[in-house]
């Protein structure tokens, strides 16, 4: 185990910038996802770590060892990559013991230490077996029974779920979050969705263009977004973001709705007016919209309502017979409002 | 009514289905006529070579007789099957065997590397290396062939077994056949090696060349033919017994007083018999890397 520290990483394409000076440090032993939609930089970030990529500029430390110009079998990581990268041609067994075959470790501490981690996997019976005869999920374990077969210093994961239905993404989600609480191994998982990151996380890096928007907790993301990026990349459904100005005490939004806001905001330099969709409830003395699409998912209703021209989204825990059309009335929950300047910096 | 519906319905099934048959009927007897086309005169070359009468071998040539033996008998192939005298037609066998043999094995190394090289190594010029290979597979051998000539015998490499196999080790073609193969696998299974601690050669030893059996067996059987058929360049080096290839000896038959068919028709079986192991051996991964490059996207 080792702590990570990256400190004004940039990496340039040419001339083409790609990452712009990235800053942040993983403790020891922590699970850090980094997060962002396709082209941010997350993966290049992630593949300069292992050592694919060259760093134009700025350092990278693990253990506090400069590894800059370190190659990536000698910085002490091990990655599963999106496609599991399993080699075809060997077994299970082969497959996990490779590099420690390279390290010219025995036959016998190699078995032992593939054994260990086949049981830790539950790969035991399919050691023997060709990665082209496994499902999906156990091509997965096996990529991850390659990692932690070698006790590296760090996981790398790069979106390693990405290529599973939706159900075995969510056992596998499980299982790797066990795993890290098995081993304590520090850990970059690299993935674009925002459930993935918000469950599995000690903290997430949300990244867009090349540059870190916000580092923090999940629920510190999820309650306190820093900008209307993070505000709107964090959650599902998105948050609710109405742009307009504070007129007589109340947010007046380009579209015609007129929404309450707290006495204690009334003289902040608010053009963007946030509230998640379970923020927003159904109430007779709120502000009247029209009901256009309700989405019953059982365990809550998803509603999407008109305020004035623009669209509203409202997760309802209740089963409400809603239908498109009706008008109804809707109402924040001020203590749970967000709010931002023009430039899209949270405000309150 | 819905009776006669379905009714002429069927009968629109049976006319499509008969149809298709005639039209598979059709295709099975136009691939037996080229199959037949094809195999005769292998047919009638393994016939020949069974028959001890020379002159009948000629008499039969130009009738259906060409394609039966009423006596077969091995003694052609025991008179040319020798390993020293007149007729060491078994000589020249294990010379063109033992040229083959080092010609693959040597040019599915060397190319092989090459290719991985050219589309995994970290070098300069990379993309104008490989212009210049596939450019020079444009050269005619033949355009070469003599400058060749002279430099080996300069370098008193004439009459030797090196000079029939170092000039074809090394080709474009076959460098070409790997490099397309090694840049389709996945940049992950090389990254994931590194990260797994193999240098660059240990990637292609242990995880490219096994995952390349396909272009292995494609280039070897290619490169086998090739070798195998070479004949102008063993004539300009070779001027004695002792490197002929068994193609070279077999033209000696016909370029005496009186041609030996049953003997030239012995020696030739002969010389199918390895090339024709050697393809059955590797049929599979052929065809198999002739379709994977035709579907892979």
């Amino acid at each position: 185990m080792a702590s990570v520290t990256i400190e004004q990483v940039r990496k340039q394409y040419g001339a083409v910038p790609v990452i712009h000076g990235v800053s942040m440090d993983i403790e020891d032993g922590e699970f850090v996802t980094l997060v962002g939609p396709s082209g941010c930089g997350k993966s290049t970030l992630l593949r300069m770590l292992a050592g694919l990529e060259d760093i134009t500029d700025g350092e990278i430390r693990i253990g506090g060892r400069l590894v800059n110009d370190v190659a990536p079998k000698e910085r002490d990581i091990a990655m599963v990559f999106q496609s599991y990268a399993l080699y075809p041609h060997m077994t299970v067994a082969e497959n996990m013991g490779f590099a420690l075959k390279l390290k010219g470790e025995g036959k016998a501490a190699i078995e032992k230490r593939v054994r260990e981690a086949a049981d830790i996997l539950a790969l035991g019976p399919l050691l023997d077996r060709l990665p082209k005869q496994l499902s999906g999920g156990q091509r997965q374990r096996v990529a991850m029974g390659r990692a932690i077969v070698r006790h590296p210093q760090v996981f790398l994961f790069d979106e390693p779920l990405s290529n599973l239905d939706a159900k075995l993404r969510v056992t596998m989600r499980a299982e790797i979050k066990d795993l890290h609480q098995r081993l304590k191994t520090t850990t970059v998982y690299v993935t674009h969705d925002q459930i993935e990151a918000m469950t599995m996380a000690d903290r997430i890096v949300v990244m867009r263009g090349g540059n870190v928007e916000q580092i923090g907790k999940p629920l510190e993301l999820y309650d306190r977004p820093a900008n209307t990026f993070v505000a709107t990349f964090i959650g599902s459904p998105a948050m609710n973001l109405f742009e307009g100005s504070v007129v007589n005490g109340e947010f007046a939004t380009r579209n015609g709705a007129s929404l309450p806001m707290p006495t204690r905001y009334q003289g902040a330099a608010a053009a963007v007016y946030g509230i998640r969709p379970e923020h927003l409830a159904l109430a007779d003395n709120g502000v009247p919209a029209t009901v256009v699409v309700v989405e019953p998912t059982g365990s809550e209703t998803h509603v999407r309502v008109k305020l004035g021209s623009a669209e509203a989204n409202l997760v309802l825990r209740d089963r409400i017979d809603l239908k498109p059309g009706q008008q109804v009335h809707v109402a924040p929950d001020l203590a749970k409002l967000h709010l931002f300047c023009a430039q899209g910096t949270r405000v309150n | 009514m819905s009776d006669v519906a379905l009714s002429a319905t069927q009968m629109e099934v049976k006319r499509e289905r008969s149809a298709i048959g005639s039209l598979r009927l059709m295709q099975t007897a136009c691939i037996l006529v080229i199959a037949l086309v094809i195999v005769s005169p292998l047919f009638m070359l393994l016939v020949a070579s069974l028959k001890d009468d020379r002159f009948q071998i000629l008499a039969d040539m130009g009738s259906f007789r060409a394609f039966w033996v009423s006596n077969p008998t091995l003694s052609n192939f025991a008179e040319v099957g020798n390993l020293s005298g007149e007729l060491a037609y078994g000589r020249y066998l294990l010379n063109s065997l033992f040229i083959l043999a080092c010609t693959v094995g040597a040019g599915l190394i060397v190319n092989s590397m090459a290719g991985f090289v050219l589309a995994w190594g970290s070098l300069r010029g990379r993309a104008l290396i490989l212009s210049l290979v596939i450019a020079l597979y444009v050269i005619p051998q033949e355009s070469i062939i003599m400058p060749l000539v002279i430099m080996v015998s300069r370098a008193g490499l004439t009459d030797t077994f090196t000079v029939q196999i170092v000039p074809w080790v090394a080709s474009p073609l076959y460098i070409f056949l790997f490099y397309q193969f090694f840049a389709q696998l996945p940049k992950e299974l090389f990254e994931a090696a590194e990260v797994d601690g193999a240098s660059v050669f240990r990637i292609y030893r242990s995880i490219f060349l096994p995952l390349s059996l396909p272009a292995l067996a494609t280039v070897s059987i290619l490169m086998g033919i090739e070798a195998w058929n070479q004949y102008l360049w063993p004539i300009l080096v070779t001027q004695t017994d002792y490197a002929r290839p068994i193609a070279v000896a077999i033209a000696t038959f016909f370029g005496q007083d009186s041609i030996y068919w049953d003997r030239a028709m012995a020696a030739s079986v002969l010389m199918m018999l390895p090339i024709l192991a050697l393809y059955l051996a590797f049929q599979r991964w052929f065809v198999s890397s002739f379709v994977g490059s035709a579907v892979k996207g």
